[in-house]
């Protein structure tokens, strides 16, 4: 009975963590007005926590540059099931323009599995909030399936 | 202290800042914002200035040969990669390339983020074979057409010293 109860309200408000693997700042301060009063993703329930343990999304921005590699797998290894990762904008999808370089170890499809991606340059503050949204959805999913 | 409870009795009537998003339709993008590539295939000159330009090189040419010797050419964008700086849009002389306003570039597969066409470039007609008969033919008719002219210019050119 609790199970139902706690599944529900944890279904309604999705802590968010988020990850900079080396991104340029673009895309972590659009996240971050997805959370200010214009765009107000609070009201949905979405929450920045500070820890990995809390977080039920995991927002990843950036290519995955060498230095913070071992720190996003360590990270990402303590948000507890079921999680949901989203990829912020061209970055970890593909490096975008630091492609081939020596200091990028993408992408994070490489090191994650990755549930919703965000294209652009950086996003909309609408469509982080469309993926956050879908990224919630999956989450319901998940959950539903650990519980069988 | 007047003025902020102006706008506080105005706050209390106007409607929330807060856009209704998630709720009603995605608002417009701003004019001139860079957004989903738009390529249209049937202006496309396979330049292949879009592939020089690109940064990130995000866009990909392929080139499959048809067996009536055309080429079937396609481009594809991955939406995933790109930067949206327009460059690929602004170095495109038949404005085939374009960024439209769509920032709605939110999916969970690759196959969502890929924006792409193919043409068909048709090869050139075939060269017509003559037999050797055909080219003397044709050769003796071109010497005697630049003969007629030789002597009709020789002839005017009398008549203009007579004159």
């Amino acid at each position: 009975m609790f199970e139902k109860m706690i599944d529900d309200s944890m279904s309604k408000s999705p802590w968010i963590f988020h990850i900079n693997a080396g991104s340029c700042n673009g895309c972590d301060i659009e996240l971050v007005s997805v959370l200010t009063p214009r765009y107000d993703a609070e009201r949905l329930g979405f929450r920045l926590t500070g820890t990995p343990r809390q977080a039920d999304i995991v927002v990843v921005s950036g290519p995955i540059t060498v230095q913070t590699r071992d720190r996003l797998v360590r990270t990402l290894a303590q948000v507890p099931d079921p999680k949901c990762v989203v990829s912020l904008g061209s970055c970890p999808c593909s490096g975008n323009v630091f492609k081939g370089s020596y200091a990028i170890d993408g992408p994070l499809e490489k090191w994650t599995h990755v549930d919703v991606s965000v294209g652009g340059c950086t996003p909309k503050p609408e469509a982080i909030i469309a993926a956050l949204a879908k990224a919630t959805e999956i989450l319901k999913e998940k959950r539903k399936e650990m519980r069988k | 202290m007047l003025p902020y409870l102006k706008q506080a009795v105005k706050n209390l009537f106007s409607k929330p800042s807060t856009e209704a998003f998630p709720a009603g339709d995605p608002p417009k993008a701003a004019e001139g914002y860079r957004g989903r590539i738009s390529y249209d295939p049937n202006k496309c000159l396979n330049c292949g200035m879009c592939l020089r330009v690109c940064a990130p090189q995000c866009m990909e040419r392929t080139i499959e040969k048809l067996e009536n010797g055309d080429q079937k050419i396609t481009f594809s964008f991955d939406m995933t990669s790109c930067t949206f700086c327009a460059m690929c849009a602004d170095f495109c002389t038949t404005k085939a390339i374009k960024l439209t306003d769509d920032y709605m570039i939110v999916g969970t597969k690759p196959e969502d983020f890929i924006v792409s066409a193919s043409f068909v470039k048709k090869a050139p007609p075939p060269k017509p074979q003559f037999t050797p008969e055909q080219i003397a033919a044709m050769k003796a008719k071109a010497e005697a057409a630049k003969k007629a002219k030789e002597a009709a210019a020789a002839a005017a050119a009398a008549a203009a010293k007579e004159g």
